[in-house]
């Protein structure tokens, strides 16, 4: 009797994750093999499945704030700063300048964190162990501003609907400028050790093309979508907040590539660093809070969409009120979650070895995607 | 030239090993010895909680209005109160579960006195979730904090 | 009793035993190594928790792992899987029978093929990986050993071409002859031929399953590689193995280019003082602990440095006697140069990111290959046509080198600037 093993197999089937070093949380994604060329691919996602929108509709308009925080664990400020926008929308509220500047300054902090993060990992899911080291020093830096500024460093419910809790510190500005100066000379840093290493861009290049259609018809946003040489930033396309009044380059890729990628990251960077100093020549002593009661009740049947450009794309809040202190319905447009979807399309033909430089280069999050 | 350069004497190569060669330095180290350094932390920051009494009288500053237990939105504190002779609300218990605290400072926010505060302890965890449930007592202690030594 | 010393099973039983225990220590204290070099250069400081600045992780480490419980997968071919990791080990400790340590007696054995019986018995060590990820029965460990039985295979191929070319020059396969080559023609064969050198530290890179070639075990990839089943004691038998095949393609490196157990410049006379490098690097040693006990404030460790330093100290006097001197000399010298080739390795590793499979064949067939047979065939010509000159093969071998450098890299195939995906 002869038991048939995968050996036997033409066609090897593995799974890589819930439980793999590479897959960013709690992925799993079967792949279909043959030697060690993926045929096809099929995600599994939900084991970090919490409901964060059915909590919504038993909490009030402000008790969720928090709980957005925890979807995209790796950037909390601009989860927050979305959602408060969108009731902010709600209400038809008008934001004092201070606290649009300050919350424009913090995203940006928190894209730069949240890049670092990737950066990081994606370079030590490709072996290089040490990027991860001096992007982790540096987010450190950012996160002890956070800390400073709101009292806590990842979960860090920085803003109110209506304006900011916490008005600025007292060495709020020099913390950031100092910041910004040591960080340029970081990011060269990075890229001596990546940019030009043949063995990176052996790795990066032409691995996990994503042509700028499929990008769209995929509904890709964020830095995947501007990899792809698409020109879309939802910062330049509908400014929310003050960002029609800063100058800043949208860096897209022209091949598509997961080295386009992180050239588009690498550059978001030292964008996000310009932005950041602007915010600050701008931000000027006034109240930081709009004109929002102690309960906030929208009118019944209103609702409002409302997207921000996260770290990993749009971000997106669809509320709906029925009139009562609770929202009737929270939807919310996670970029990791429809990003992901660009998976089994960029790793069909590549090695096992690419495919976590691609889920890499996605930059998921697995909080996000399940909520 | 700087491509042909690259490609054969491995210069993009070399220009990563001088770097990561340069950090060796002692002064580049960024570790922080937890248990032996005590990281400074913000004067915002949001730890274990605390009711605060008056410095003076050593009364409770905490007026018993409910307004942090409405405002938690995990419902995690519970105001006990009574009324006085003279109509006034008098704090007898305060109940605050730590365990499913998520230092969201939405209570702190929300007090008028400033009696509930997220104090700059951190050193909350424990081995069991026995203990969490911190009563009034405890919270105007304080946790009996856990000091290191080596 | 003088018959006992001159007897050769026992003399032979003595070096064994001695080289085993000094090498299981160098292994252990190897891991020590790259684990601070690593922090270092990534900005951390590395172990510090057992005993002071971390020194006695190693026997922390060793603890665990053979105190750790020892699963066999339920489907695993049993008897393939237990052996497999022994048969690593064995490979990877036997080829320091033929390593010479230094002048005259300092050698285990001498077998006039060294080089070949090292080659060949390193090799055997594959079996070990292949076996090992096959009786695993487990997709991981599977891909994990198919990947390493081609890399090495095919790097063993590079790294043979460029032995080669250092054994045109001496003339010999035996170790103890190349290394007393590179005495009589006063420099070391990295200044013969660099570019044999350089191909052979790459391939030696690869043949140890390092960063950037670290694939069988690629942890991001396949969670460990060949030995992701295994656990405990099985799994340090892998783990061992592994760091002694580094320190095995290290030593090479010096015996064969670097030197062996010469001091630098050995053909200077005037430079005598550089043999007193030993004392002086034990006194260093011990300053720099005094140092570091001082700097301590706990009162266990100022005790343990202030030990270390006065060992430290009383080595030096006893290395510093003449006889001791000169009969130490050897081994110092191979010492230093292995650490520098070890430190090396790490470097990489604290740097490189790793290749992908097909790229690394890539370089193993498409560009080290090729420089390495041209490196080959120019030394050959060059030893015909102008003898043992040093200038010449030096000028011949570097130009030769850049040359077909030149045409793998810039003009060869598979150098496509930016390949599009193949479809399925």
């Amino acid at each position: 009797m002869t038991e048939t093993t995968f050996l036997d197999a033409n066609e090897l089937v593995i799974n890589m994750g819930p439980q793999h070093p590479a897959t960013h949380g709690v992925l799993r994604v079967k792949l279909k093999l043959s030697g060690e060329r993926v045929l096809g691919s099929e995600c599994v996602i939900g084991y970090l499945h919490r409901g964060v929108e059915k909590i919504a509709e038993n909490r009030t308009y402000a008790q969720f704030a928090p709980y957005t925080d925890r979807m995209d664990y790796v950037a909390g400020v601009t989860n927050g700063m979305g959602y408060c926008e969108a009731v902010e929308k709600l209400l038809g509220v008008e934001l004092p300048p201070r606290a649009q500047w300050t919350r424009m300054t913090l995203a940006e902090l928190q894209r730069i964190a949240s890049h670092l993060l990737w950066l990081g990992t994606h370079a030590l899911d490709l072996g290089a162990i040490t990027p991860l080291f001096y992007t982790f020093r540096e987010r450190e830096e950012i996160l002890s501003i956070f800390e400073n500024y709101c009292g806590a460093r990842l979960t860090t419910h920085a803003f109110r609907i209506g304006g900011l809790q916490y008005d600025l510190y007292d060495e709020f500005e020099n913390d950031i400028r100092k910041f910004c100066d040591d960080f340029l000379l970081k990011i060269d840093e990075y890229e001596q050790l990546l940019t030009t290493n043949r063995i990176w861009m052996g790795r990066t290049q032409g691995v996990g093309i994503l042509s700028a259609e499929d990008a769209i018809a995929l509904g890709v946003t964020g830095p995947v979508l501007r990899g792809s040489g698409v020109r879309w930033d939802l910062r330049k396309a509908q400014p929310y907040e003050a960002y029609d009044k800063v100058e800043f380059d949208v860096p897209i890729g022209e091949h598509g590539d997961t080295y386009d990628r992180y050239l588009v990251r690498i550059r978001e960077m030292r964008q996000s660093v310009r932005i950041i100093r602007q915010c600050l020549e701008r931000l000027e002593p006034g109240p930081i809070f709009g004109k929002v009661g102690k309960v906030i009740k929208p009118p019944a049947g209103t609702e409002v969409y409302h997207s921000i450009e996260g770290p990993k794309g749009e971000l997106g809040y669809y509320v709906v009120s029925d009139g009562t202190v609770n929202p009737y319905r929270v939807r919310i447009r996670p970029p990791s979650f429809v990003n992901l979807q660009a998976l089994d399309k960029m790793i069909r033909g590549h090695l096992v070895a690419d495919v976590v430089a691609i889920i890499g280069t996605i930059d998921i999050v697995l909080g996000e995607v399940d909520r | 030239m700087n491509d042909m350069l690259r490609k054969i004497f491995l210069t993009d190569l070399l220009k990563g090993l001088r770097l990561t060669f340069s950090y060796q330095r002692p002064e580049a180290t960024y570790t922080e010895q937890y248990p032996l350094e005590r990281p400074p932390v913000a004067e915002r920051y949001r730890g274990a909680p605390r009711l605060n009494n008056h410095p003076a009288t050593g009364e409770t500053l905490c007026i018993a209005c409910n307004l942090c237990a409405l405002a938690c939105p995990e419902n995690l504190i519970v105001v006990g109160w009574e009324r006085t002779a003279d109509r006034k609300k008098k704090l007898t218990t305060f109940t605050y579960d730590l365990s499913r605290c998520m230092f969201c400072g939405l209570c702190e926010d929300a007090c008028p006195v400033d009696a509930l505060e997220l104090t700059q302890d951190f050193e909350i965890a424990r081995y069991s979730r026995d203990g969490l449930i911190w009563d009034r007592q405890m919270l105007e202690e304080g946790p009996e904090p856990t000091r290191y030594t080596r | 009793m003088q018959f006992l010393f001159r007897h050769p099973l026992i003399l032979s039983s003595i070096k064994i035993l001695v080289v085993f225990m000094a090498l299981s220590g160098v292994v252990a204290y190897l891991v020590y190594m790259e684990r601070k070099v690593l922090a270092f250069m990534q900005a951390r400081l590395g172990p510090m928790r057992v005993g002071p600045w971390g020194l006695l992780q190693p026997i922390a480490d060793g603890l665990k792992l053979l105190l750790k419980e020892d699963i066999v997968p339920a489907r695993a071919d049993k008897a393939v899987f237990l052996l497999s990791p022994v048969i690593s080990l064995v490979a990877a400790f036997s080829v320091f029978a033929a390593i010479p340590y230094g002048p005259g007696g300092w050698t285990i054995t001498n077998p006039n093929i060294g080089i070949l019986l090292i080659l060949g018995l390193s090799s055997l060590g594959i079996y070990g990986i292949i076996l090992g990820g096959w009786a695993s029965n487990s997709h991981y460990p599977l891909i994990g050993s198919l990947r390493s039985a081609a890399q090495l295979v095919s790097y063993e191929v590079a790294a043979g071409i460029a032995v080669v070319s250092v054994l045109l020059i001496a003339n010999s396969l035996s170790l103890v002859v190349i290394v007393n080559r590179q005495q009589q023609m006063g420099v070391w064969n990295v200044f013969l031929n660099p570019v044999a050198f350089v191909v052979y530290l790459i391939a030696g890179v690869a043949e140890t399953n390092r960063n950037p070639f670290d694939l069988p075990e690629a942890e991001s990839e396949l969670t460990g590689g060949f030995h992701t089943e295994y656990s405990g004691f099985r799994f340090s038998l892998y783990f061992l193995a592994e760091y002694t095949n580094m320190v095995l393609i290290s030593s090479l490196a010096v015996v064969l280019f670097l030197g062996g157990w010469l001091r630098p410049f050995s053909s200077l006379r005037w430079l005598w003082p550089l043999d007193y490098a030993p004392v002086v690097a034990l006194v260093g040693a011990g300053a720099f602990v005094l140092w570091l006990g001082l700097q301590s404030r706990v009162r266990g460790e100022r005790m343990f440095f202030a030990a270390l330093a006065i060992l430290c100290a009383a080595l030096a006097g006893v290395v510093g006697i003449p006889l001791v001197l000169s009969s130490i000399q050897g081994v110092f010298w191979l010492t230093v140069k292995v650490l520098a080739v070890l430190y090396a390795f790490i470097w990489y590793r604290a740097t490189f990111p790793r290749y992908r499979f097909d790229q690394l064949m890539t370089v193993g067939w498409r560009r080290l290959i090729p420089v390495a047979l041209s490196s080959l065939i120019v030394t050959a010509t060059m030893l015909i046509w102008t003898g043992y000159r040093v200038v010449p093969l030096l000028a011949a071998n570097l130009l030769a080198g850049i040359l077909t450098a030149w045409m793998v890299s810039v003009r060869g195939a598979g150098n496509r600037s930016r390949p599009t995906r193949e479809a399925i």
